[in-house]
C-alpha cells in the first residue's frame, strides 16, 4: 500500500519537477542575459517543434544505441529518483543499499552519454562522447566518497536511514564542501555548464549535433529528468530530505529539491568551463584529495564524539 | 487534430536558423540574434531555416548546398544580400539594398525569417527538397584482407571515406588513431569562411593546414567589434547567458554601468581562471588570458589595445598543433579579423596541391582516384557522414585541385 502511494508520488514528483526545470532552465539564462522574459509557452512550443521535425539518420549510424540511449539516461533518472524517501516509509524502491543503486545509476550515465555520442558515427559526437567520458569518470568517483560521509553516520547505505540520522544535524553542516562537490556532479550528470563536456558550444552540440527532432526532444526530455533526480538526491542526503515542520515531507523535500535545482541551473549558467585537460587536472589532483579529507574528517568526528 | 494542434504549438516556438555568413556580414547577423524570437542553431540537424548572409565565395557554394541537405525537414532558405546564384535553387531572397539603414534591414530580415517560420510550420510552404544527389561519392572501393582500405582493420578510404589510423600521438608518442577531417568553412565556432583539414587525435590537433582563408568581415577594430569577440569567447567558455548579455550591449545600452556590471559577472564567472597559461601565445600578441585580459579591458572603458605586428612566421598551422580542440577554438576566436586573416594565410604549396598529399602522407593517403568528394549529403534523407553536422566539413579528405562538382551532378 505504502509503496504504491509512493509510486504515484514519484509521478507526481518527476512531472512537477521536470516541469519545473523546464522552466527554470528556459527563464534563467534570459534573466542572466538580461533579456525579456519568455513565455512559460516557450517550452511547449519547442517540443511541439522538434516533434514535428524530420529525425535524421547519419551514414550507417548504430541505430539501435542512438535509440536505446536517451531511453536508458531517463530510466536512470526514474530509477535513481525511485529510492528517494518522500516521508518516513515512504519509497517506491525501499533499498537496504539506495547509496548503491543510485551509483549505479550515476556510473551508468556515462554509458548513455557515450552510446548516444557514439552512435552517430560522426567525429564531433564522438569527441563530446569521450571527452565526457573522462570527466564523468572521476566526477562520479568522488561523488562516492561525498556519499560515503553522508552514510557513515546513519552508519547505513538506505537513504531512509541517511535522512533519519540527520534529525539532529543536516549532513551539511558535517561536510559543507561535500555539498559543493556533490552539486558538481549534479552539473556533471546533467550535462550542464562547467561540466558540459559532452554537448558544448565548441563542438557545435557534440554528442547531439546530428541529432534532430523527436530524438533531441528525448535527450532533452531525459537531460531535464536526470536534474530533478540529482537534486532530490542531494536534498536528502544534505539537506534532511523530508525532514522539516509543519508541512508534510513530501512538500519538504519538493521545496529543498526545487532549491537545489534552481542553484544547479544558476551554477551551470553562471561558471566558466575548462578546457578539458585542466579540468581533469583539478578533478584528481584538487576535488578528489578534498572528498578524502572531507571523508576523513566526518569519520574521526563520528569517532571521538559519534 | 492532433497535428494540427502541434503545428499550432510549433509557430510559438523560436525561430531555429542556422546561419552561415559571408562577406563583411557578422556584425550585422550577431546583431540579428539579439532578438528572443530568434534562435541560433548550433547545427543544421537543429535548425529549420538556413540563413546565407552576405557575399560567397564560387566554392563556397558546394558547401551551402550540402548544408541545405544537412537540415531537418521542414526546411526553407532565405538568402541575404548573398550573390550565390541558382545554387541554392528557389531559395527565398531578400536584399537589404533598398533600406536606408542596417538596423531597417535587420528588422526585415528577422520578419522574413519569422514570416517563413510561420508558413513552414502551418504547412503552407512545402519544405525544400534536397540538392544534391544522394549517393556516395564514389562506390566500395577497399583494399586490404576485409576490403576496408588500409591495413589491419583500420584507415584506408572506403566509400571515399577517411577512416582512422594509428599514429604516434605529438605529446607523448603514444599511437594512437589519427583521423584527417576538413572542418569549415561554416562551423558556427570557427572564423566564418575558414576551412582547415585537420589531423586529429582524439581531440588534440596534430596537424592544421588552412584550406580557405575566412572571409573577411569589417576589419576596423574598435569597441563593438572587441565586445562581439568577448561575446564568442564567452559562448565557448560555456558562457552563452553572459555571451547574450555582452551583444545586447554591443547592440543597444553601452553604458559604463551596463559593461560595469557584465565585466564583475564575468570575473566572478572564474573566465580566467578556467584558461591554461601560456595558451596560445604568439609573439607581440601576449597569451589566451591576456587577450581576454585586453577585451575585459574595453568592457572596462578603456580603448582596444593595439598590439604590434605578427612575426612572419606565425600562423595557424603551428599554432593549433599540439592543442586540444577546445583550447583550438578558443585560441581561433581570441585574434582580431585582421590579426586573424594574416594568421590563416594560404600556405603556397603547389606540389601538395597537384599530387593531393596530405601533409602527414603515410596514413590518410587517398590510394584510388581523385573523385571522391565526400560531401555532407549525397544519401538518403541528407544522411551524412560528417564531422557534426556543420557546413561544408563534408569533403574532407577530397583531394584539392578537382573539381568539386564533379562526383554528381547537381540541380542547377
Amino acid at each position: 500500500m505504502m509503496e504504491l502511494i509512493a509510486v504515484l508520488l514519484l509521478l507526481v514528483f518527476l512531472s512537477m519537477g521536470f516541469a519545473g526545470a523546464a522552466l527554470a532552465d528556459g527563464m534563467l539564462p534570459a534573466l542572466i542575459a538580461g533579456q525579456a522574459r519568455s513565455s512559460w509557452r516557450r517550452p511547449i512550443a519547442e517540443a511541439a517543434r522538434l516533434l514535428t521535425t524530420q529525425r535524421i539518420r547519419t551514414e550507417a549510424p548504430d541505430a539501435l544505441l542512438w535509440f536505446l540511449a536517451p531511453t536508458l539516461y531517463l530510466a536512470l533518472a526514474i530509477v535513481g529518483l525511485a529510492v528517494i524517501p518522500f516521508g518516513p516509509g515512504l519509497v517506491t524502491i525501499p533499498s537496504e543499499v539506495g547509496i548503491v543503486v543510485w551509483g549505479s545509476c550515476e556510473a551508468l550515465t556515462i554509458v548513455a552519454v557515450f552510446m548516444f555520442g557514439w552512435s552517430a558515427n560522426a567525429p564531433l559526437p564522438l569527441i563530446g562522447a569521450y571527452r565526457y567520458v573522462a570527466i564523468a569518470l572521476p566526477a562520479m568517483l568522488l561523488s562516492m566518497f561525498v556519499l560515503i560521509g553522508a552514510a557513515l553516520p546513519a552508519e547505513s547505505l538506505a537513504f531512509t536511514e541517511i535522512v533519519e540520522a540527520q534529525r539532529t544535524v543536516w549532513n551539511v553542516v558535517r561536510q559543507p564542501a561535500g555539498l559543493i562537490l556533490f552539486l558538481m556532479l549534479g552539473l556533471a550528470i546533467s550535462l550542464r555548464g562547467p561540466f558540459d563536456y559532452a554537448g558544448p558550444e565548441d563542438l557545435a552540440g557534440g554528442t547531439t549535433a546530428d541529432v534532430s527532432g523527436p530524438s533531441l526532444l528525448a535527450w532533452k526530455v531525459a537531460r531535464l529528468a536526470m536534474l530533478v533526480s540529482v537534486s532530490a538526491v542531494t536534498a536528502t542526503a544534505f539537506l534532511g530530505g523530508y525532514l522539516g515542520p509543519l508541512l508534510p515531507g513530501f512538500v519538504w523535500l519538493a521545496l529543498k529539491t526545487a532549491l537545489v535545482l534552481i542553484a544547479l541551473v544558476a551554477a551551470g549558467n553562471f561558471f566558466a568551463r575548462m578546457p578539458p585537460a585542466r579540468m581533469m587536472g583539478v578533478i584528481w589532483t584538487m576535488l578528489l584529495p578534498l572528498s578524502f579529507l572531507m571523508l576523513l574528517a566526518v569519520g574521526t568526528e563520528l569517532l571521538l564524539w559519534g | 487534430m492532433a497535428v494540427s494542434a502541434l503545428s499550432r504549438w510549433a509557430r510559438e516556438a523560436p525561430v531555429p536558423v542556422f546561419v552561415a555568413i559571408g562577406d563583411g556580414m557578422r556584425e550585422r547577423v550577431e546583431r540579428l540574434f539579439c532578438d528572443p524570437g530568434i534562435e541560433r542553431a548550433a547545427t543544421p540537424r537543429h535548425a529549420a531555416i538556413l540563413l546565407i548572409a552576405g557575399r560567397m565565395r564560387l566554392e563556397d557554394r558546394e558547401d551551402l548546398r550540402r548544408l541545405h541537405d544537412q537540415m531537418p525537414h521542414p526546411r526553407a532558405t532565405l538568402l541575404w544580400d548573398a550573390k550565390v546564384g541558382e545554387a541554392l535553387g528557389d531559395a527565398e531572397i531578400f536584399s537589404g539594398g533598398t533600406l536606408e539603414s542596417d538596423k531597417d534591414a535587420g528588422e526585415a530580415v528577422r520578419d522574413h525569417l519569422e514570416r517563413l517560420w510561420q508558413d513552414l510550420a502551418s504547412g503552407e510552404r512545402p519544405s525544400e527538397p534536397d540538392l544534391l544527389h544522394d549517393e556516395p561519392p564514389n562506390p566500395w572501393e577497399g583494399i586490404g584482407p576485409h576490403g576496408q582500405g588500409g591495413k589491419g582493420m583500420m584507415g584506408g578510404t572506403p566509400y571515399g571515406r577517411p577512416m582512422a589510423m594509428t599514429s604516434d600521438d605529438l605529446r607523448d608518442g603514444l599511437a594512437l588513431d589519427t583521423y584527417t577531417a576538413r572542418f569549415g568553412p561554416f562551423l558556427p565556432m570557427f572564423p566564418p569562411g575558414l576551412l582547415l583539414e585537420m589531423t586529429l587525435q582524439g581531440d588534440v590537433i596534430q596537424a592544421a593546414k588552412v584550406l580557405r582563408p575566412p572571409l573577411s568581415q569589417k576589419a576596423e577594430e574598435n569597441a563593438p567589434a572587441a565586445l562581439s569577440r568577448l561575446a564568442r569567447l564567452l559562448d565557448l567558455l560555456g558562457l552563452p547567458a553572459l555571451g547574450q548579455r555582452t551583444r545586447l550591449a554591443v547592440a543597444g545600452d553601452r553604458s559604463s554601468s551596463t559593461l560595469e556590471k557584465l565585466g564583475r559577472a564575468i570575473r566572478w564567472s572564474g573566465a580566467m581562471l578556467a584558461i591554461p597559461p601560456g595558451l596560445g601565445a604568439v609573439e607581440g600578441q601576449g597569451d589566451l588570458s591576456a587577450r581576454l585580459n585586453d577585451l575585459l579591458a574595453v568592457a572596462g572603458g578603456s580603448s582596444p589595445a593595439t598590439r604590434p605586428e605578427l612575426p612572419e612566421s606565425a600562423h595557424l598551422s603551428s599554432l593549433l598543433p599540439g592543442l586540444e580542440w577546445s583550447e583550438a577554438m578558443l585560441v581561433l576566436n581570441s585574434f582580431d579579423d585582421k590579426t586573424l586573416s594574416m594568421l590563416a594565410m594560404v600556405m603556397d604549396e603547389p606540389d601538395e596541391e597537384r599530387d593531393g598529399h596530405d601533409h602527414d602522407g603515410d596514413h590518410m593517403r587517398h590510394d584510388h582516384g581523385g573523385h571522391h568528394d565526400h560531401g555532407g549529403s549525397h544519401h538518403e534523407h541528407g544522411r551524412h557522414q560528417g564531422e557534426g553536422g556543420q557546413g561544408g566539413h563534408g569533403d574532407y579528405g577530397s583531394h584539392q585541385g578537382h573539381d568539386p562538382h564533379g562526383s554528381h551532378g547537381g540541380h542547377t
